[in-house]
């Protein structure tokens, strides 16, 4: 109950933070997935039913990964502000009032939740006006799935950002592990062109489950194997990595 | 005495390069209910460290700490519904109000929503703010912003109030505003709990202080028995040709039979006599003697410097200052 209020309170106070803080980023990031599909889908106008590809619209292969990109991205970058907060004294001072441990890092994670899903709207729509022909409930499905992996890449975020204390080190760890990431999910391109190797490395890679179940879901395959290994592997993730950084904030030495 | 502070033997140390530092060393202090306690050292001391484990932001290395009958390292959270924290940095929300800070930071102390912007306006006008409660605190002035810092630490009436350097940053305008509300605060029964590495902070708002170096404490009491164990005044003879000179006076100085301590450093003579006005006409007599030349002499009182002095060897004054800004 505590938990639930205190989430409550430093959600509202993330989400004016960040509608506030900066117009301009916000605007950036209602209008990036939607630079994406512009640019780059008419690259891929001939590869539906190319060898290695699977059949369908363009859209349809390529919008579900955006969905993905974006829910890694919005959540490996939380730990931008909480390095900054952390410089201005903030995280302090929440840390030595009586609120949940776990309500301080949930707050703003699940404030940077809610301006993806904004966002996602926006890319769903201008999809659908050009073509794209989504199955509803998968998406449905599929919006669980992308708030476990926005909550998994936060949590980790902010944990490193507790831990390292400065951007320079903090963006250094998380810009290494942002290109390895992407390239083994097969985001822009499906895995499954690459070679055995590759595809067995994909495998030890949690954003790559999304964006095989993301595509599965947006195409209406319902309750598949892709949909159940994206739970099987996001939602244990989600815990582990929510409660290793409640410890972390419960001890950081800030 | 009713205490509202007990450590025994508080110690803290951190992984670092070849080994382990020992930022607090035994540090054992009882703090009286509404005393305005200070701690004083230099940067580096362990003064924020302490503060740190006192506040539940660091856990204890070793030793136990009770604040407000609650043992810290098992009852953290009932430590923190007692206590108020404002550590250097203030940590306000920029982008917000003066106003909404308070409300938000009384209801994640629990208080309902009419209670917390009822509180709100109390704070504000307790603390001189009503007038730019409505503003975003990125407009404040220092002065205000660290107001505005207090205001959030006492939000929700804690029996201990933990000031981290309050008037780092601050000109002495402000400085003497803040102790002014610091002592009214006391006046509500508040305990207060400060660090400062300024002598004139602990001298004129502490009622009983601590001196802390290299993690260990070094000496205890009110400023004036502190004040007192350095008996006597203090003479300074600044002599005309540095060092050298200043060696040698203070070879001929340190004979002399009314002459209780004594330093030599950067060409001047730092001693201490019981009664200055009558030991000055000796002084410049032997120096003059031995043609040594004096540049300029001062007399003064023993202060809180001269405490720290006698204690570790060195003037707190050149310990080194703190990176201005830091809490503009």
């Amino acid at each position: 109950m505590k938990t639930m209020r205190d989430a409550g309170l430093l959600f509202r106070r993330s989400l004016t933070e960040l509608l506030l803080r900066n117009p301009v980023s916000l605007a950036v990031a209602l209008s990036t997935p939607v630079l994406y599909l512009a640019l780059f889908t008419p690259l891929l106008n001939h590869l539906p039913g190319a060898p290695g590809l699977p059949r369908g619209s363009t859209l349809g292969l390529f919008l579900p990964g955006i969905l993905s990109l974006l829910a890694f991205t919005t959540g490996i970058a939380r730990g931008f502000i909480t390095v900054f907060e952390l410089r201005a004294g903030v995280i302090e001072r929440f840390r030595v009032t009586p609120a949940s441990r776990l309500a301080i890092l949930a707050g703003p994670i699940l404030a940077a939740m809610a301006i993806m899903f904004a966002a996602d709207a926006v890319l769903v729509a201008v999809g659908t006006a050009f073509g794209f022909r989504p199955h509803w409930t998968g998406l449905l499905v599929l919006a669980v799935l992308l708030a476990l992996l926005m909550a998994i890449m936060a949590a980790f975020s902010i944990a490193i950002a507790l831990a390292t204390k400065d951007i320079i080190s903090f963006a250094a760890i998380v810009n290494g592990a942002n290109l390895p990431v992407l390239l083994l999910a097969g985001v822009l391109l499906p895995i499954s062109l690459g070679p055995l190797w590759l595809r067995v490395l994909a495998h030890f890679n949690p954003l790559y489950y999304l964006v095989e179940a993301s595509r599965a879901l947006a195409a209406g395959t319902f309750g598949g194997p892709a949909m159940w290994q994206a739970f099987a592997v996001l939602a244990p993730l989600c815990a582990i990595t929510l409660g290793w950084a409640t410890r972390v904030f419960r001890h950081a030495v800030a | 005495m009713d205490n509202v502070i007990t450590t025994a033997g508080l110690r803290k140390s951190f992984p670092a390069r070849g080994g382990r530092v020992e930022a607090v060393r035994g540090v054992s202090i009882d703090v009286g209910r509404g005393e305005i306690f200070g701690f004083l050292g230099p940067n580096g001391a362990g003064k924020t460290t302490t503060l740190r484990m006192l506040t539940t932001l660091l856990p204890i290395g070793a030793g136990t700490a009770t604040v407000a009958g609650q043992d810290v390292a098992r009852q953290p959270g009932q430590v923190r519904s007692r206590i108020g924290y404002v550590s250097q940095l203030g940590g306000a929300d920029e982008l917000a109000t003066g106003r909404e800070n308070l409300v938000l930071q009384g209801r994640l102390y629990g208080a309902a929503l009419p209670e917390a912007r009822r509180r709100a306006g109390e704070l504000a006008a307790l603390l001189d703010l009503s007038e730019f409660a409505g503003r975003r605190v990125r407009t404040y002035s220092g002065g205000q912003r660290r107001r505005l810092d207090v205001a959030l630490g006492i939000v929700h009436r804690p029996e201990v109030l933990f000031l981290d350097e309050p008037s780092t940053g601050l000109d002495p305008q402000n400085r003497a505003s803040l102790w002014e509300h610091v002592r009214s605060l006391r006046e509500h029964g508040t305990t207060v709990f400060l660090t400062t590495h300024y002598l004139e902070e602990a001298d004129a708002l502490c009622d009983r202080l601590v001196i802390i170096d290299h993690g260990q404490i070094v000496a205890g009491g009110t400023p004036r028995d502190l004040k007192k164990q350095v008996a006597g005044d203090a003479v300074v003879l600044v002599l005309r040709d540095g060092d050298q000179a200043a060696d040698r006076g203070a070879e001929l100085l340190r004979g002399q039979p009314y002459v209780r301590e004594l330093t030599a450093a950067g060409g001047q003579v730092r001693l201490y006599v019981d009664d200055g006005g009558a030991a000055l006409p000796h002084l410049l007599r032997v120096l003059d003697g031995a043609r040594v030349a004096i540049r300029s002499v001062q007399l003064s009182e023993p202060t809180l410097d001269d405490v720290f002095l006698r204690k570790t060897g060195r003037r707190l004054r050149d310990t080194g200052e703190v990176p201005e800004g830091r809490a503009a």
